[in-house]
């Protein structure tokens, strides 16, 4: 015969125990096992007295700075340390730089084969009319990949160090900022009209920049630096309710994600054909063309994506502490 | 060739008047004490020497390619820097609490103070 | 072109060594600011855009920018404002 058991009598049976044990609402030891009452500890005069006058002690060797015989002999050792390490270091560099090759020297290691190599082949190589991207988005492609990780890395340390998690109430993020931007003139409408005028036209630049790295001077860093810097201009004159509208946490987790996985495994294919173009199958096109050089146009926009998200994630995180 | 005479001296001489524009404009801010003052200086001497020293600059280039490289230059910045100084000025209306040691404030501004 | 890049490289010099012995952090700052700038000058003179690029939007624009924020959160500029009033 079987009935239904209470909430209550169920609790109090092993295995209903053990359930709620197991579902965290109930600890089967809580009520059962025996405590023993605090005892208060009872110190004798003496050692009070002692414990007063360690007390004492500390502060006067400790915080009494001035008169501390012990400190002042280390202040005094640590100068000397620190000028006899910047001298010994100085010295040094000095005598290294005495043992410098002359400038201009032929017999150079800077003037080894490997420049020229970079100079007269980079064009036919890599397909980009400019050399220095040529140089760090194909022959050097994986120190660029190290860089960009390195921005990442560094926004997620900016990211533990600042970062504020409450939702509402006093200490939240909104509540930050606006505490941080008490005196900051808001919704001005000079500010505005101009950032409506000039923010396009700064990321239209930088669009560009990056587009064109590989024809013309820049490239992802410095196109990103760019777009950086002017959708930080859109969030000091209009704040973060429009600007959270296109760009959140979320967004940059997926555009850092996908732009860093895409550059890596692109980089990746292309050091298993050979790293060399031997046989990518990926078309360079002719140089000069917008549509040119293989695989430096599309990792160009993977280094500017992740820059321009870095610049604006660092400024939200300093500003507000959350994006 | 009077004509490139004139254009050499056109251009010359609005170059030189941007650069004496900026050497007045660094004396100002150092002469100056208060910050309103300075800024103003300030933001003068960017908007006029800037835009004498491009004008002359667009005059020696003559027509070409630069010329309108120089000119969106210009167009840039004096949207920029007034901007810039407004904002300046604003923060230190805002934040400043005798602001009438310094300046004639109208009577809403006083008891707004 | 000569006694131009030496002079700006003398204001290098300059501006690295007075930003660590400014009194203030906030002329420190702008002494970077400026710093930076020079810098995008000397890479333009030594014909690198690129890096003139990047240094104008990073070294002028954003790290200076980024300073400014760091001040805020620690209060360092209000202090040096009520030092200035009295």
């Amino acid at each position: 015969m079987s009935r239904l058991l209470s909430e209550e009598e169920y609790g109090r049976r092993p295995i209903g125990a053990f359930k709620q044990w197991v579902n965290g609402i109930r600890d089967p030891y809580l009520n059962n096992v025996e405590i023993r009452e605090k005892i208060q500890p009872q110190e004798s005069e003496e050692v009070l007295r002692k414990r007063q006058e360690e007390a004492v002690a500390v502060i006067r060797q400790v915080h009494d700075v001035a008169n501390n015989s012990q400190y002042t002999l280390f202040r005094k050792f640590y100068k000397a340390a620190a000028l006899v390490c910047c001298l010994t270091l100085t010295i040094l560099l000095l005598i290294t730089v005495a043992y410098l090759p002359p400038v201009g020297n032929a017999g150079n290691p800077a003037h080894n084969e490997v420049a020229a190599k970079y100079i007269e082949d980079g064009m036919q190589d890599t397909g980009a009319v400019n050399i220095v991207t040529g140089m760090i988005l194909d022959y050097r492609a994986f120190d660029t990949f190290g860089e960009s990780n390195v921005l990442f890395i560094a926004t997620c340390t900016v990211l533990i160090l600042m970062r504020n998690d409450k939702k509402k109430g006093k200490g939240s993020a909104e509540e930050e900022e606006k505490r941080d931007s008490f005196y900051e003139p808001k919704n001005d409408k000079i500010l505005q009209t101009v950032a409506m005028v000039l923010v396009p036209f700064i990321i239209l630049f930088g669009i560009y920049v990056i587009l064109n790295g590989h024809l013309s001077p820049g490239g992802g860093f410095s196109g990103g630096a760019v777009i950086g810097a002017g959708l930080i201009l859109y969030l000091n004159a209009f704040g973060f309710e429009k600007t959270e509208r296109f760009f959140t946490a979320k967004t940059y987790k997926w555009i850092s994600f996908s732009a860093l996985s895409f550059y890596c495994i692109a980089k990746s294919y292309s050091f298993y054909t050979g790293a060399h173009h031997l046989e990518s199958g990926i078309p360079l096109g002719t140089p000069g063309n917008i549509l040119s050089s293989g695989l430096i146009l599309p990792l160009n926009i993977c280094v500017g994506l992740v820059v321009a998200c870095t610049m604006y994630a660092f400024f939200a995180l300093f500003r507000k502490g959350g994006f | 060739m009077t004509m490139e005479w004139i254009r050499f001296i056109l251009g010359t001489g609005l170059l030189v008047i941007g650069a004496v524009t900026f050497l007045a404009e660094i004396f100002g801010v150092f002469k100056f004490r208060y910050v309103l003052n300075r800024m103003q200086v300030a933001a003068m001497g960017d908007t006029l020497g800037i835009g004498a020293s491009m004008a002359g600059l667009m005059i020696l280039f003559g027509f070409r390619f630069v010329t309108l490289k120089l000119a969106l230059v210009l167009v840039f910045l004096w949207c920029a820097s007034p901007v810039s100084s407004h904002l300046i000025s604003r923060l230190e209306y805002t934040v400043d609490e005798d602001l009438e040691k310094f300046c004639e404030l109208d009577v809403a501004e006083r008891e707004e103070k | 072109m000569q006694i131009f890049q030496y002079i700006l490289l003398a204001f290098l010099v300059i501006c690295a060594v007075s930003v660590s012995f400014s009194k203030r952090l906030l002329n420190s700052i702008l002494i970077f600011m400026s710093y930076s700038l020079i810098m995008s000058i000397i890479w333009i003179l030594l014909e690198s855009p690129d890096l003139a690029i990047t240094e104008a939007a990073v070294g002028a624009g954003v790290t200076s920018v980024l300073f400014f924020a760091t001040l805020k959160k620690i209060h360092a500029i209000r202090e040096e404002d009520e030092e200035n009033h009295e």
